[in-house]
């Protein structure tokens, strides 16, 4: 009966191979200095970003907010939009981000205030 | 072990002495035409069962005993037929005094309120204490609606003798006698379903509205105004008692329909009920507008297409026919939750932030009880705790501190509100000349009262005690409140009194920090604590203009460092090391000197710009998320707030964020948007619309805001983006 046994591997050890879980996508500081990122979200404003300005209020920000979350849900698809809005918002308290921010503001700063200020 | 297997939960050597105990109390026999019998040794036997509740329950720390008389009907089956069978022509009969008195100290322990201490939990804890809990309803139930007598009445009358007595001639018994009944009506006051537990009999029987009914008919309102009213006097050390049943009995309580009339009771009911109508009938209307005019199967699809000829897939046809339907429908898809933390909201018998319905004759009893106590019992009794408190006495708990600002806010509260009604009857009547003056109210509003609100506001806020916190910030409110009524009115010396208590409460720049601290600290506290510190923020901000107005010349006591000096001081000590020790002290010294204050000019939009922070903006974003939920003075709240932030401060890019837009946009044009019916949607919509106009018109303006919609701006970026240039920051060299 041990033979049989062998035939059929009953007595081989099986290896238990862990497989190691697919790495959870994460909406991070790198993620969002990405070029998908904040750098597309510029680049695609000047673009696209138009108003109509006064008593076109409502579709105005409706358009503003369509612009965002297609956007975001182009740079992380899984999360609802107003979720991910907040995953974004906490993600700009950190310091690599918070330097990319001044960067971007300082861009558009008025040349001779900066000189001013050194 | 019973015979089918089923283990009992108790000791059965403990369930059989008790329950031989019980019986032997006494019972009803049929050639008594079923009245009630005492057994023999009825005394013996009530002071037996004491025993064995205080010397195996408490020290053994079970509840086997009590489980045990839950189970044996004690309280319905005898207490209350023993305490009953003590007719009022019989007050005089020495031996059934002491044996109603004996009922009732077996009747305090056993409607104690059990306290969930988990750390201190045992496994017999775990297994008695949901059955005890709805014993103690069932216990509350036959007390309150018991048919023979009024028991609480009975009650009273033990304690009567002791009570007589002026408070020098009571012995330490007659104290405990008096706190022993005190205590039964807390007990009773406070018992009620707990949350999360279905009760089986009809909640209408132990109600808050019950309880006030019972409290009416068996006099017990007229014992508690009567202690309260000479509390100082004839009372002391009762005073944190009465607080507790009178905290028990008004908690969550709406003050406004308090003092509704009867006919107004009844048609801002019709009126609420249309208003439900009218709310529901939007609800449906904004749900039939995006419903599907097709039956399920049909199987519409329809795309969005996007950059890169890259297409998303839709279904449904409410999706083909709007662009932002289009993109809800997609997002509605997602499946994934960010972690999130539960909110901190706390339920249980100390919470006063759930609500209260009464009924008519509830709510009458209570009122007519609310008015004679702000009459009589309203200075000797918070004065007299306010005392208490300050001086940290032994009998005040941490929980009565909660209790005594919720109270006295609540009554303030009661008092504005009863004085407004007064004032539309009187406008009727042409006998005007019956001015009250506030001095129903005076005791609460003294600079030692202030004293003791701010410290407990800080130390709650610096403990984290969100709960005290909140009553504190409620009470504070309702003393500017109070106040500035009292600005208002027309004697004079009540003016000369509410501007110098303004001047006292405004002079403090602490007082200033503090509130402005506590707006932008907010972080999931619950609802209740964020309706209070927006309550209180947008009080004092609005009182503290007025008052800055009328006085431009108000000075503020600040308590600013001045480091300047303090290095300066420093590079002129003395640099040999022994001289180290005098250098110290008087660095210390000097340290001192620079706490101390100096005044400086006041500057409203100054001060008002500490509310401009995001973290003040995330706050009362907060509570604007409830919008659906909220009271029209709430509402207004926010919306002034925001008003104030865009417009007066000019700091609209505060408000620029897109998570806020978003809930703007969602709030006038849905789905499930502000109600447009309502009074206050026309505000919120000019202010959405002038917002949005501001927003795009600055996004045309400073491209670079783009990004910035995505974050929490610090004020320095945030000047930037609105003025387009730096804050000017005074710096010293």
């Amino acid at each position: 009966s041990r033979k049989r046994g062998d035939d059929l591997g009953l007595d081989e050890e099986i290896e238990v191979t862990k497989k190691p879980r697919a790495p959870r996508v994460k909406l991070d500081e790198h993620r969002l200095l990405s070029d998908a990122g904040i750098p597309k979200l510029r680049k695609k404003a000047k673009a696209h970003l138009k108003f109509k300005g006064k008593g076109h209020e409502y579709s105005d920000a409706a358009n503003l907010l369509a612009f965002y979350q297609l956007w975001l849900d182009d740079l992380f698809p899984k999360a609802k939009f107003l979720d991910a809005l907040s995953m974004v918002e906490k993600l700009g308290h950190k310091k690599q981000i918070q330097t990319m921010r001044m960067e971007w503001i300082n861009e558009g700063r008025p040349r001779s205030s900066v000189h001013e200020d050194t | 072990e019973f015979a089918n297997g089923v283990k009992d939960v108790v000791d059965p050597e403990v369930r059989a002495y008790v329950s031989s105990l019980v019986t032997a109390l006494g019972g009803s026999g049929a050639d008594e035409n079923g009245q009630y019998v005492l057994g023999d040794d009825a005394l013996a036997c009530l002071r037996d069962l004491k025993r064995w509740l205080k010397l195996y329950d408490e020290k053994a720390n079970r509840l086997d005993v009590a489980r045990c008389l839950a189970e044996s009907n004690l309280v319905g089956g005898d207490l209350l037929q023993i305490l009953a069978a003590w007719p009022e022509n019989a007050t005089d009969d020495k031996m059934k005094a002491k044996i109603a008195l004996a009922c009732l100290e077996l009747l305090v322990p056993l409607t104690w309120p059990i306290e969930k201490n988990l750390a201190q939990m045992t496994v017999n804890h775990h297994r008695h204490i949901p059955y005890l809990e709805i014993a103690q309803l069932g216990y509350k139930r036959s007390i309150i609606n018991f048919d023979g007598a009024r028991i609480l009445n009975t009650a009273v009358r033990c304690a009567l003798p002791s009570m007589a007595q002026s408070p020098v001639d009571r012995s330490t018994r007659d104290e405990g006698i008096i706190k022993i009944v005190l205590y039964f009506f807390r007990n009773m006051a406070l018992i009620a379903p707990p949350p999360n537990v279905k009760y089986d009999g009809d909640e209408a029987d132990i109600s808050r509205s019950a309880t006030i009914d019972a409290f009416d008919y068996q006099d017990i309102f007229h014992l508690l105004l009567m202690m309260c009213s000479t509390m100082g006097e004839d009372f002391n050390t009762q005073d944190v008692v009465v607080m507790d049943i009178l905290f028990h009995l008004v908690k969550g309580v709406d003050i406004e329909k308090l003092f509704m009339t009867e006919t107004q009771l009844g048609n801002s009911q019709t009126d609420e009920l249309v208003e439900l109508r009218k709310k529901e009938a939007a609800l449906l209307r904004g749900y039939q507008k995006s419903a599907p005019s097709r039956h399920n199967r049909f199987g519409a699809m329809a795309w969005i297409s996007r950059e890169n000829s890259k297409k998303t897939a839709i279904s449904g046809q409410s999706a083909m026919t709007d662009a932002t339907k289009g993109l809800a429908k997609m997002d509605s898809t997602k499946k994934f939750k960010p972690p999130r933390r539960a909110q901190k909201g706390y339920t249980g018998p100390m919470d006063f932030d759930a609500p209260v319905t009464l009924s008519p004759t509830a709510t009458k009893h209570l009122r007519s009880f609310v008015e004679d106590f702000i009459d009589s019992g309203f200075n000797p009794l918070f004065s007299h705790i306010r005392k208490a408190i300050d001086r940290e006495a032994e009998r005040v708990l941490e929980i009565h501190s909660r209790q005594f600002f919720y109270l006295v806010g609540w009554f303030l509260e009661a008092e504005r509100v009863r004085r407004k009604t007064k004032a539309v009857t009187r406008s009727k009547s042409p006998a005007a000349s019956d001015i009250e003056s506030f001095s129903l109210v005076a005791g609460v509003l003294n600079q030692e009262m202030f004293v003791t609100l701010n410290k407990a506001m800080d130390t709650a806020y610096e403990n984290k005690v969100w709960n005290d916190l909140s009553a504190s910030m409620r009470c504070f409110t309702q003393i500017l409140l109070t106040v500035q009524e009292m600005s208002e009115c027309p004697l004079e010396d009540d003016q000369d009194i509410a501007e110098n208590i303004l001047s006292r409460i405004f002079y403090e720049e602490t007082t200033h920090d503090r509130v402005a601290n506590i707006t932008r600290t907010y972080k999931d506290q619950g609802f209740g604590y964020l309706d209070a510190c927006t309550e209180l923020c947008h009080n004092y901000l609005r009182i503290l203009e007025q008052y800055s107005k009328q006085n431009v010349d108000l000075q503020v006591r600040s308590k600013r460092r001045v480091r300047r000096n303090k290095k300066a001081a420093r590079a002129a000590g003395n640099d040999e090391p022994e001289d180290d020790v005098i250098d110290e002290s008087e660095n210390e010294d000097e340290a001192k000197a620079e706490q101390a204050s100096r005044e400086r000019k006041f500057d409203f939009k100054r001060f008002a710009a500490r509310f401009l922070v995001q973290g003040c903006v995330d706050t009362f974003i907060a509570f604007t998320h409830f919008y659906n939920d909220l009271k029209p003075s709430q509402l207004k709240r926010a919306h002034r707030y925001f008003y104030r932030v865009a417009f007066k401060q000019e700091m609209s890019v505060m408000l620029f964020r897109v998570d806020i837009i978003a809930l703007f946009y969602k709030m006038i044009k849905g789905p499930e948007g502000l109600d447009s019916s309502l009074p206050s949607f026309k505000e919120w919509n000019d202010l959405v619309k002038q917002l949005i106009k501001k927003c795009t018109r600055k996004m045309e303006e400073r491209p670079e805001l783009v990004v910035e919609m995505l974050f929490s701006k610090i004020s320095s970026t945030a000047h930037f983006l609105e003025y387009g240039y730096d804050k000017q920051t005074v710096t010293s060299k």
